[in-house]
């Protein structure tokens, strides 16, 4: 039982590291079955075909992600600082795992509808996050998916540069990242200065 | 994407009819382009073959290979000429205004009304253009990123917009592109136009902050 859960993991993660490299259209399962080093037997054993495959693997990257993200925000941090740890967290990770990158945000896009909302469902447990900077902006009426106009400012950034092959450089790009994330809840003035922040510390 | 003209697109007279070759040539390029997004947004970009192409626009298959290589360079020029027309029309309405946040409404309204009046083009040219490989998606992130001179005009209207980062227009524009996404994945492209207060605040805030923003987004809906 325990070879087999592994031999799956193996797979999945053979999948994440392939759909990075080669993109989801060119990658087919003698390719992942090769970076995993199983058999054909083995691979449809676990999975119907690719795209039930890439499906799972997606599932299981945006578990370890997000994970990661949220582990390290410490729950009791103003807004503020955690949005600022979670979204280094992310870049720093995107950065060191080009291909997880391309896979978690380019590719995805291209592997269908199903995973298409996937990506979606992940981008919005992120915005739930965001969501609680609304408590910043005092009595303010924010638009009620101001959550969404930050996530899609901040993804349209990351998916640019990630598609242009840029990962390694998404960590200098930070202060921006940062300013575009904050600047709906807490204006230009507020977001500038933990873009400035950020870029001291970078 | 949008331009609902194209079922009545002009066709020269069939058999001896004198008329210049690049006239014949334009018109049958032209109908071919716009049967390539109607057949794509109608079908999928992947199931869509040449043969559908060339039956829709009427044209035959030696007519087709004259024009294109293949299927994906065909959809590449439709897209670019169908985010073209869009962008113009958004452009012109921008430029009849005066004040930004005036302008940036005005333009904002028509790229609403556009996509709102052709649903599938709409979701084909924004949401499943991945489909069509990497050179479709970085087609589309151009397109968004046209946008972009329209935004950063707010960079003169906005006391100390001039310090904003550089990429600020990017960013207005990754938003208004998620909440558009948001609706077209959501099947509610139809529901567009209603979304212009959003996509509005969305576009004023990095420049403006909520505050100025929101007032902006109040006044004349």
């Amino acid at each position: 039982m325990a070879a087999t859960q592994t031999r799956r993991q193996a797979i999945l993660a053979a999948m994440v590291r392939v759909v990075g490299q080669k993109g989801y259209k060119e990658t087919s399962v003698a390719d992942v079955i090769a970076e995993a080093n199983v058999s054909r037997t083995t691979f449809y054993k676990h999975f119907e075909d690719k795209h039930t495959c890439f499906l799972a693997a997606y599932e299981m990257l945006v578990e370890e992600v997000f994970g990661e993200v949220v582990a390290k925000c410490d729950g009791g941090a103003p807004w503020l600082a955690r949005m600022t740890t979670g979204l280094t967290t992310l870049v720093d990770r995107f950065a060191v795992d080009p291909a997880l990158a391309r896979t978690a945000v380019v590719e995805v896009a291209a592997a269908g509808a199903d995973a298409r909302r996937l990506h979606w469902e992940a981008v919005a447990r992120f915005t739930e996050y965001l969501d609680a900077g609304r408590e910043l902006a005092g009595g303010r009426e924010l638009p009620a998916n101001i959550s969404l106009m930050s996530a899609g400012a901040v993804s349209g950034l990351i998916f640019d540069e990630l598609l242009a092959g840029r990962a390694a450089e998404l960590p200098a790009r930070l202060p921006d990242l940062l300013f575009a994330m904050l600047v709906p809840y807490v204006g230009p003035q507020v977001a500038a200065a933990e873009m400035r922040r950020a870029a001291q510390r970078h | 994407m949008p331009r609902s003209s194209q079922g009545e697109r002009w066709r020269p007279p069939r058999g001896r009819h004198g008329l210049p070759p690049e006239v014949v040539a334009r018109s049958q390029r032209e109908r071919l382009l716009a049967a390539t997004m109607q057949v794509a947004a109608e079908k999928g970009y992947t199931p869509m073959t040449i043969a559908d192409l060339t039956k829709r626009a009427g044209i035959s298959r030696t007519t087709f290979y004259e024009l294109f290589g293949d299927k994906e360079a065909c959809f590449l020029a439709a897209y670019d000429a169908a985010v073209d027309r869009l962008v113009r029309r958004v452009s012109a309405a921008y430029e009849a205004e005066g004040r930004w946040p005036d302008r940036a409404r005005a333009g904002l309204r028509v790229l609403l009304e556009a996509l709102a009046s052709e649903p599938a083009q709409a979701r084909l040219a924004l949401v499943d253009v991945a489909a069509a490989g990497p050179a479709a998606q970085r087609r589309y992130r151009a397109a968004v990123q046209r946008l972009t001179p329209l935004f950063d005009d707010g960079r003169d209207f906005a006391p100390g917009g001039r310090s904003l980062p550089a990429n600020t227009s990017r960013m207005a524009a990754g938003a208004v592109a998620g909440l558009v996404a948001d609706e077209l994945v959501a099947g509610r492209a139809e529901q567009l136009p209603g979304l212009l207060s959003d996509v509005l605040f969305a576009t004023l805030v990095p420049y403006l902050g909520p505050d100025a923003a929101a007032r902006e987004v109040g006044e004349e809906i």
